[in-house]
């Protein structure tokens, strides 16, 4: 039944690929879909981009084995959004191309900063990349019984099959079945948990109170350190801002008003799947029961499944399984042309090439980095078994909000912003946060055995993005450069796509 | 929107009781307030695509008009 429901789901959207390839002759077409997706499309193909396997199955299981300090994790995906909206897509829509880096460079030296844009972006892919293939190889091998080795290479050849002849078009496609898929599936499981309790959410928390105590309704040990709290907030809220292969969704919109529309869409969309998770959660942690969540995953990863399992039968697990790989499937395409977009746009046509290659040029060595990257996911899947799906996560969203994040809303907004400040900013954020990581208490103690960690909190943010901002700032005043200055007239006119001014 | 988020992150992180303490039986006030955190962001950016809408575009166009 579960097999049956896959192979459905993977001969269709193979399907949309092939009419889809037929469609992708242009660049333009494999980074962009040619800039023809409607509001809603992208509302819809943002949000498949958003709720990734930690959503669904790391959430929901957070939710089931901590009660309420998984739902932090829930709300802080959704915050981000806002700030897309308010500060980000508009402008982004208006002053770039294909990447986000187009933005950054816009009146900057090319070549520099692009190179510290690639390596940016490459860091929050591969770690992004990591949590999606760890969760995919783990839930086939739940499922078929499949080594997990080959697991992760079955998911990086298919997402390769529709990246590759596909490109923007096949997944936004599959974006878009997929998170009506996540959306409708999602729903329909909490309707069948919440029909055991008369319909009434309460009815299910008091449950969950009266089985475990009423301590998983409110804030427990997961987040003991207040810093911990603020560090992994203000990582969540700004990292969406400044996530790759969301920033590159904008570029498949006609207009600016429509990149409006779409962010109120896809937030939409996000946020009535967030509110789910909470009826997810603690429907399997009372329906299914702590034991036998953790007997099978010790994570909690397999909560979702379990839960539409306890409710609905084999036949439901299948279908609910079958949309969680859907799921990864969507996300980890997204990654891997966001990720190929900045290996071939920003480092082989702008830096080795300062900008002049033909169209035939761009598209064949997109579709190099293309399969570069698929084989790097497979790798890294390999390599990063056994990993926590939400905390690897959570890290993408650091690194995101450290390296790019800063650089992009400086370049937008500041007057006096300079090449070497957009550089080292981006370099320092990217830096950082891979080093805090590396001496966390989740590597320290928890995966090298040492006794102490040398930084005390488990994700970054608190540190890394105020001291990028703090070294693009201090560099910019420092060394001055006048050319970018002179040109951040022309940036005010194209963030409100206004021809600018003869000078 | 920073506002209320951080007040609800700092109230996780500096005052749990409060947060786990029952508005009625089996609602706490942190569940409840998480949820509003959501809708706020939904009113918040249905609020300012209403103005983009009406204001800021009619304006842009007046600009462009001038040019």
């Amino acid at each position: 039944m579960t097999a049956l429901f896959f192979f459905v789901f993977i001969a269709f959207s193979l399907g949309v690929t092939y009419v889809a390839a037929r469609r992708t002759h242009s660049a333009a077409h494999f980074y962009t879909a040619g800039g023809r997706v409607t509001g809603l499309q992208n509302g819809l193909a943002l949000a498949g981009d958003y709720m990734s396997a930690a959503s669904f199955l790391g959430i929901a299981g957070l939710v089931a084995l901590s009660g309420f300090d998984g739902l932090i994790y829930s709300i802080g995906f959704l915050v981000g959004w806002p700030v897309v909206m308010f500060l980000i897509a508009e402008p982004l829509r208006n002053l770039g191309k294909y990447t986000f880096a187009d933005v950054v460079a816009f009146r900057l030296r090319q070549a520099p900063v692009r190179v510290a844009a690639a390596i940016g972006s490459l860091a929050v892919v591969s770690f992004y990349l990591i949590a999606q293939m760890v969760g995919a190889g783990n839930l086939i091998r739940l499922l078929f019984g499949l080594e997990y080795e080959l697991a992760v290479m079955i998911v990086g050849a298919v997402m390769l099959a529709y990246v590759l002849f596909g490109g923007m078009m096949a997944t936004t496609w599959v974006q878009i079945i997929k998170a009506v898929l996540l959306l409708s599936g999602a729903f329909l499981l909490a309707v069948m948990a919440l029909s055991r309790f008369g319909f009434n959410p309460l009815a299910l928390f008091r449950a969950a109170a009266d089985q475990y105590g009423v301590a998983v309704l409110g804030p427990g040990r997961l987040v003991s350190n207040p810093f911990d709290a603020m560090s992994l907030g203000l990582a969540l809220m700004l990292g969406t801002a400044g996530l790759p292969h969301i920033l590159m969704r904008f570029y498949t919109v006609p207009d600016a008003k429509t990149a409006r529309s779409s962010v109120s869409y896809a937030t939409a969309f996000i946020g009535f799947f967030y509110l789910l998770t909470f009826i997810l959660g603690f429907g399997a942690m009372v329906l299914v029961g702590q034991p036998a969540i953790r007997a099978i995953d010790a994570g909690g990863n397999m909560a979702a499944p379990l839960l539409a399992k306890a409710v609905g039968g084999d036949a439901f697990l299948g279908f609910i399984s079958a949309v969680a790989f859907a799921t990864i499937l969507a996300v980890v395409a997204g990654l891997t042309l966001a990720g190929a977009a900045t290996l071939s746009h920003d480092l082989w046509v702008n830096v080795v090439r300062h900008g002049d290659a033909s169209e035939l040029e761009q598209l064949r060595v997109a579709r190099a980095s293309t399969i570069v990257l698929g084989v790097l996911a497979i790798v890294l899947g390999i390599v990063f078994k056994g990993q926590n799906v939400a905390y690897m996560v959570g890290l993408a969203f650091a690194i995101a909000a450290s390296a790019n994040f800063p650089a992009l809303l400086l370049s937008m907004f500041w007057r006096r912003f300079t090449t070497r400040a957009a550089q080292m900013s981006m370099l320092a954020g990217t830096a950082s946060s891979l080093i805090l990581i590396y001496l966390s208490p989740t590597i320290q103690i928890d995966i090298l055995k040492n006794a102490a960690a040398s930084f005390p909190l488990r994700n970054p943010g608190l540190v890394s993005i105020p001291l990028s901002f703090a070294v693009a700032i201090a560099v910019a005043r420092l060394w001055p450069e006048p050319e970018a200055e002179a040109r951040f007239a022309e940036v005010e006119h194209r963030v409100h796509a206004i021809p600018a001014p003869r000078s | 929107m920073m506002l209320f988020y951080f007040g609800f992150i700092l109230l996780v992180a500096y005052d749990k009781p409060l947060l786990g303490s029952l508005v009625v039986p089996g609602l706490s006030l942190g569940i409840l307030l998480g949820a509003f955190v959501i809708v706020a962001a939904w009113v918040l950016i249905w609020i300012y695509v209403r103005w983009a809408n009406k204001h800021y575009d009619t304006a842009i166009e007046t600009l462009r008009g001038e040019q």
